[in-house]
């Protein structure tokens, strides 16, 4: 693939985070996604990526953690093999190798020994559910074969299997049915719902999701109805409930962890959470920004995760309050702005959620942010035509930004608006300068800022199919009432009525190409005369760049019949032609070099060459096997100094480009081996953390307490009603044949005294004690009394004392004999 | 190279926060306030990424901060096969930030995780930690605290790898050499200490109060030849608490150095210093020093030898608030830090409260010695309870120019076709005042020539008003003639105005047109009697492309929807038009032959305005 050993195609980010379900880990501190071939850990705290995990060499399609160790991760792709990482280091501990596609990976903590996978047998539409024994093996590569298939013909969306209460069944649905497997029967029960041909009834199953504690499925349908499925052990019996709200496809379901409340989300963008499963009672987190494709909710129940169809991961609190956003590229299916780079920002700048201008930082990987142009609520629904965000330019100080925007919906009504922005240093933020209903009658194909620096005012060219191009210039339009500059128009060119398809400024801004169809003319911009014209026939013209520095006097042009032309400019001449399809052209702002990327059956080719020279610079054949749509040269912040020939071209500025499955490529100079070896040298530090103070206050008597606690269990002993004889025997005897309360209070109050062990004995007796004293004032006979009480309890005290512990036979004796005592007593 | 920067704050001051930019790319700046919160900003978008509070972070405040150099987090898989395409990674990840606290304890924060990460302390200080270094290369870290000591520590396993007293009084500065071998300290004196044996290799008489910060200006010494120790020739800089003067000092052979070789001034004592290394001897060292009354002075200079005369700044930077509205007069807000950003040409600046300041990257292209930015600092007031969000809403305020098919400025304006205009295309503005002035004379003919007639046409007073509002401006005038709906009163008016205020009318006319639809509609009768009254004397002036250009603009945009029916209504009207006026004929004497053209585009306009109005 690559001809140099030495320049290699890296992918630079960007990369779709929304394929499949996020995954929390245990402790929800991290979060796990695919993209693409690698698995990232994100921090749910600071939605920064930690980890890379990457082994994959293909798509990765499943993830989910180690039931039997929660530290542990496994990952399925397409390579064939499923991986077990230890994601806390990034370390990749196990491969199991199962040898054909998985398109899914379960496991369950109840079903031990073997995973869950979705592959593919044969018939290209025919997916089943495979249960597969991990071999337990030392060795790092372990071979995997022994599958055994569980269910046939199903969903390839993991989405649409799901495990139910324990893993004690599986439910996997398909168009419109639903098969319920149960592991202990072996059993297989079926449900089909109606076709539905009515209106509004589309019965198609999306999605799946089990209760984690009780026998429920809910099932998310095509019209936006949610099913609660029960009973469903039962071919006939079974019953379901509906829930109705969406108006669309229900694209996820989940339960929470605790299974109170079911999630659910669509098209609309808004969470619903389904409290008990009762249709009334719903919560909304509405203006979610996108389609939600995925819901997950983390183990502990905290934070819940949507997945975004516009590239992007929030995790949301239990109360329904986004706390954070990982935000990956936006893609759109069209880059209709390209690739520009904001002059301010240094950032790269393309059109991201519907609308929008998305600022992406380079360095960082990370999305700066959307910035609103169209300001008009996005309403996602499949029949509506929204305003789109065609064209942009940036001023090359960045002080002012044009865009386009369009809205097409039949073919007689074309809505375009132009909108002037100027960088507004007080406020650090765009402000609407001018707004332009309708700037051309037809759509606008090109715009263009004049380059200088030092021009007095700025220029805005546009040009547009209804064969005009328009020169804008800032004004003063300052009245009594305001000091204001705006934007007019100063001249309208066109050329035999040719549709105005690009237009480009000389790097010194006194010439102006506008390429109409086939033709491209040359204009003067200081008095907007038309100079000369060229013409390289047959094929429109397509791209259109003057050269820079010291080929200035060049103008590159290439036409859709694969020439790539040059003109000399003082000679009014053809310089030279290529016959090559080329699809990007693009100047390096900082050099002379061009960058041209052809597109042939084998895959694209990219070509940098000077104007001046024959010999082009650099080639690098098929570099990327899709067709690339658009191309920027990044002005590096300090320039490198290669001095191979081949990369020289890379010392100023850095190469990116989208090619058509939207990943944002780029070259790399560096071996893999070079870049990986900073982290081997540096070993991340231990996490020690010493001990608090509050650890000193808890704690270190946290241990001696919990031996405490247990043996304080074995004395505490919390006798039930039953345990005790008085108690029952008062409970069991008929009220009525019960003697006075009195009586009762007593011996109920004794009994529960008991429990008390040795305490209890010795102090009953001082009250006695304290009485009889009293008592001993009265009379000399009860003196006596007394004292032989006293004696009768002070032979108890002695035998508790003595036999501390006794058996419960024995304290039954006792709590008799003082039973006695005590009535002898209350008789006197 | 500007990785050095990080950690430098004044030990002493009550008021400078201690605050650091992270290594390569400044891309998170991390600030402890005096809420004892630690924040970390996004450089980028002045968006606030972190908030961590320390468990002790009333009693152990934080007292300086420092980013540990990247790391890269890509780890080798054991078996990598060659890929088409890997991912570039994301490179370098700074993780790790050092606290050091009042108490003496130093905490690392992993930034990526937002969690504390390791808390050394067993054996480290037992008071303020003044300045924390982390070594570039291995995993080591220095600090000095108000203790005397300077500690040495592993923060793989989290201990003390060495600990010696560094000076008589609290040590309140510390750096390392470029090449990692040697170490500086300023205590009472400031001492160059070799890492291996921590022992003394030099001493430099210092500052009168306690150095605050202490940096390597250079990389390599002068001399081409590499010296036997690596250090000699270096130049470093140092700046004090109190003191308006930042030192720079030479390292030599000879330890008998008692003076600095060069100081710069600045107008307050320094809070934060970065700069730019230079790697050879002709580039020069560039300094950003931010003082305590929140300027940034910047400093250009080549380091060759002795200077006497203290350096004043190459530039001065300002921020202050506009004050432009209402009746706020003009206030300051203090920068807080600057770091040159990694291409040299521009600078970070951060400014305004420490809760929620606003980060903005200057660039330095202009040779002015001081610059003033006006800032509008209300727009940062800190925001509670907003929700998350990545989407910035730019401004579109009503003050924006709204520009449509048909008026002024959406379309070129008309130009002759003279040849002089061809070339002068540019004054055009010049143009237009002068025929203004031509019809202000022609204005001042009117008014004589009005009070000529004043007295015999007392009937027609509508012309007469006409003219009079046209001439005066006035709207109420204005109103009460071209409110009428009477079609034969138009007609006469018409008739009955000066050919000389015709393109004032026209031109009224037009300016009611791109007004409001209901009074638009008003005008178009007007409009028609004006065209086919007046066509010969317009299609006489020679200046009538510019002078209606707009006026035919306006009527080709809202012809547009509807461009071939009104075609056939004004040929029809044409027709019709004609078969009256030659039956007129007979009787009547000729009326004013009109135009053709002018004449269809009439009734277009009329057709297309009846329909606009009514679509409206």
């Amino acid at each position: 693939m690559v001809a140099e050993e030495n320049l290699r195609v890296v992918r630079s980010g960007g990369s779709k985070l929304n394929f499949r379900r996020a995954v929390f880990s245990a402790d929800s501190k991290y979060l796990f996604c695919v993209s693409g071939d690698f698995v990232k850990v994100y921090s749910t705290a600071t939605e920064e990526c930690i980890y890379v995990l990457q082994g994959h060499s293909n798509l990765v399609t499943g993830i989910q953690l180690n039931p039997q160790n929660h530290l542990q991760l496994y990952s399925c792709s397409l390579d064939g093999t499923i991986k077990l990482w230890d994601f806390i280091d990034g370390i990749l501990i196990k491969t199991f190798v199962v040898g054909c596609k998985l398109y899914a990976f379960f496991a369950s903590v109840h079903l031990e020994d073997s995973v869950f996978i979705i592959v593919n047998k044969e018939i290209p539409d025919g997916f089943q559910l495979a249960s597969l024994k991990l071999p337990k093996s030392p060795s790092q590569e372990v071979e995997a074969k022994e599958l055994s298939f569980v269910l046939d013909y199903i969903s390839q969306s993991p989405k649409c299997t799901a495990f139910g209460r324990e893993g004690q069944y599986v439910v996997a649905a398909r168009d419109l049915y639903m098969s319920v497997y149960f592991f202990k029967k072996k059993k297989t029960f079926r449900f089909s719902l109606p076709s539905g041909n009515k209106k509004n009834c589309n019965n198609i199953f999306t999605c799946i999701a089990c209760h984690p504690k009780e026998d429920c499925i809910a099932s998310g349908h095509q019209d936006g109805r949610i099913r609660l499925w029960r009973n469903f052990n039962d071919n006939k019996n079974y019953t379901y409930t509906s829930l109705h709200w969406h108006h669309d496809v229900v694209m996820d379901l989940a339960f929470s962890i605790e299974g109170t409340s079911l999630l659910s989300g669509g098209r609309e963008s808004v969470l619903v959470e389904w409290r008990g499963g009762i249709e009334k009672n719903k919560e909304f987190l509405p203006r979610l920004g996108g389609t939600i494709e995925h819901i997950s909710a983390s183990p502990g129940g905290d934070l819940f995760c949507t997945c975004h169809s516009d590239n992007k991961i929030m995790i949301i609190h239990r109360n329904l309050e986004v706390s954070a956003i990982i935000q990956g590229l936006v893609k759109d299916s069209v880059v209709n702005t390209g690739l520009m780079i904001d002059p301010r920002t240094k950032a790269l700048v393309m059109n991201g959620k519907p609308g929008h201008l998305q600022f992406y930082s380079l360095q960082n990987d990370k999305q700066l942010y959307n910035l609103d142009i169209v300001q008009q609520e996005y309403v996602n629904d499949p029949g509506l035509v929204h305003i789109e965000l065609m064209k942009a330019a940036f001023s090359s100080q960045g002080n002012w930004l044009a865009t386009v925007e369009q809205r097409h919906e039949k073919e007689a009504e074309l809505e375009l608006q132009m909108k002037l922005w100027e960088f507004n240093e007080q406020q650090q933020g765009f402000i609407l300068n001018t707004r332009i209903n309708m700037p051309h009658e037809d759509h606008v194909t090109a715009l263009c800022f004049s380059d200088t620096e030092n021009s007095e005012t700025p220029t805005l060219v546009t040009t547009s199919k209804d064969g005009h191009f328009k020169v804008w210039i800032l004004t003063n339009d300052s009245d009594i009432y305001k000091q204001a500059m705006g934007w007019t128009c100063d001249f309208v060119g066109s050329y035999h009525n040719y549709q105005a398809t690009n237009c480009c400024f000389s790097e010194d801004e006194s010439l102006l190409a506008v390429s109409f169809e086939e033709i491209i003319t040359i204009w003067d911009s200081a008095t907007w005369e038309l100079k000369c014209t060229f013409c390289h026939r047959p094929g429109k013209i397509k791209n259109l760049c003057f050269g820079r520095q010291t080929c200035s006097k060049y103008l590159l042009g290439t036409t859709e019949k694969s020439f790539l032309c040059c003109w000399n400019l003082l000679t009014c001449a053809l310089e030279w032609s290529v016959q090559l399809s080329v699809i990007v052209l693009e100047p390096d702002p900082n050099s002379d070099n061009i960058a041209a990327m052809s597109w042939s059956s084998g895959g694209s080719d990219l070509f940098v060459f000077k104007p001046s020279e024959p010999r082009p610079l650099c080639i690098q054949k098929s570099m990327c096997r899709e067709k690339v749509q658009c191309a920027v040269f990044v002005p590096r912040d300090v320039p490198e100094s290669f001095i191979s020939e081949d990369y020289q071209w890379l010392n100023k500025s850095q190469f990116y480009f989208l090619n058509e499955s939207q990943d944002l490529m780029t070259f790399s100079t560096k071996s893999p081996e070079e870049k990986l070896t900073p982290s081997s040298k540096q070993l991340i530090a231990e996490e020690s953390l010493p001990t608090t103070p509050f650890y000193f206050l808890m704690g270190k008597h946290r241990k001696q307490q919990e031996t405490n606690e247990i043996m304080e269990n074995e004395l505490i002993y919390h006798p039930s009603a039953e345990d005790i004889p008085a108690i029952s025997e008062l409970l069991q005897t008929p009220a009525h044949v019960l003697p006075s309360a009195s009586f009762l209070c007593s011996m109920f109050v004794n009994s529960l005294l008991i429990s008390k062990g040795t305490k209890s004995a010795e102090e009953i007796p001082d009250d006695i004690e304290m009485e009889s004293g009293k008592a001993t004032d009265d009379s000399d006979e009860e003196n006596d009394i007394s004292e032989k009480v006293q004696k009768a309890t002070n032979d108890t005290v002695i035998e508790d004392e003595i036999i501390p512990q006794l058996s419960k036979t024995q304290e039954r004796e006792l709590r008799k004999l003082r039973k006695v005592d005590y009535s002898w007593m209350c008789s006197l | 190279m500007a990785a050095s920067g990080g950690g430098r704050r004044d030990p002493l001051a009550p008021s400078g926060s201690p605050c650091a930019f992270s290594p390569r790319g400044q891309h998170y700046f991390s600030l402890a306030g005096p809420d004892g919160h630690l924040r970390v900003w996004e450089t980028a978008s002045s968006r606030l990424h972190q908030d961590f509070v320390p468990s002790a972070h009333l009693s152990a405040t934080c007292t300086c901060l420092a980013w540990a150099p990247p790391r890269s987090l890509a780890k080798e898989g054991p078996q990598r096969k060659k890929r088409k395409s890997e991912a570039v990674g994301t490179g370098d990840q700074v993780d790790l930030l050092a606290i050091g606290t009042a108490v003496g304890s130093i905490l690392l924060y992993n930034t990526l995780k937002g969690e504390l990460q390791s808390k050394l302390v067993s054996g480290g200080h037992d008071n303020k930690v003044n300045c924390i270094q982390w070594h570039q290369d291995n995993d080591c870290l220095y600090s000095c605290s108000d203790d005397k000591h300077i500690v040495e520590w592993n923060t793989q396993t989290c201990r003390v790898k060495c600990k010696w007293k560094g000076d008589i009084s609290s040590v309140s500065a510390l750096c390392i050499s470029p090449d990692g071998k040697m170490l500086l300290s300023a205590g009472r004196t400031i001492k160059l200490w070799d890492l291996e044996t921590k022992e003394v290799y030099r001493h430099f008489t210092g500052h009168a109060t306690a150095v605050s910060s202490l940096m390597f200006t250079t990389l390599r010494p002068p001399k081409e030849s590499q010296p036997f120790d690596g250090i000699t020739g270096l130049y470093f800089l140092s700046g004090a608490v109190h003191d308006r003067l930042l030192n720079v000092w030479q390292v030599r052979s000879e330890n008998k150095e008692k003076n600095a070789v060069m100081s710069f001034t600045v107008t307050d004592e320094p809070v934060y210093i970065d700069l730019t290394l230079s790697e050879n001897k002709e580039e020069p060292v560039k300094l950003a020093v931010v003082c305590r009354d929140g300027q940034v002075h910047l400093f250009e200079h080549i380091l060759n030898g002795y200077c006497k005369k203290p350096l004043t700044s190459n530039c001065t930077i300002q921020i202050a608030t506009s004050g432009k509205d209402k009746e706020s007069t003009p206030s300051p807000i203090p920068i807080l830090a600057a770091a040159f950003c990694s291409d040299k040409q521009s600078l970070l600046l951060v400014y305004g409260s420490l809760l929620q300041p606003a980060i903005e990257r200057v660039s330095l292209h202009s040779k002015e010695p001081h610059m003033c930015l006006i800032r509008d600092i209300n727009c940062w007031t800190p925001k509670i309870g907003v929700a998350v969000t990545k989407v910035k809403t730019p401004v579109m305020n009503s003050e924006a120019k709204v520009l449509g098919p048909g008026i002024p400025g959406h379309h070129a304006a008309m130009k002759a076709t003279l040849e002089t205009e061809k070339t002068e295309s540019k004054k055009r503005l010049k143009e237009n005042e002068q025929i203004s002035i031509e019809e202000r004379l022609g204005a001042m003919d009117i008014d004589t020539m009005k009070e000529k007639r004043k007295g015999d046409l007392k009937a027609d007073s509508y012309p007469v008003l006409l003219v009079q509002g046209l001439e005066s401006n006035d709207c109420y005038m204005l109103n009460k003639v071209l409110q009428t709906r009477k079609d034969t009163l138009i007609r006469n008016t018409v008739l009955r105005i000066p050919v000389y205020a015709v393109i004032p009318l026209l031109n009224e006319l037009t300016k009611r047109l791109q007004g409001h639809p209901n009074s638009a509609v008003l005008m178009v009768p007007w409009l028609k009697s004006v065209l086919t009254i007046h066509a010969s004397y317009l299609s006489t002036l020679p200046d009538l492309v510019p002078q209606l250009g707009m006026l035919y603009q306006l009527m080709e945009s809202r012809v547009k929807t509807l461009r071939k029916l009104s075609r056939l209504h004004g040929k029809l009207i044409l027709l019709i038009t004609q078969v009256a006026a030659s039956e007129k004929t007979q009787g009547v004497p000729p009326p004013e032959q009109t135009a053709k053209l002018v004449y269809e585009e009439e009734g277009i306009e009329t057709l297309a305005l009846r329909t606009f109005a009514s679509y409206i």
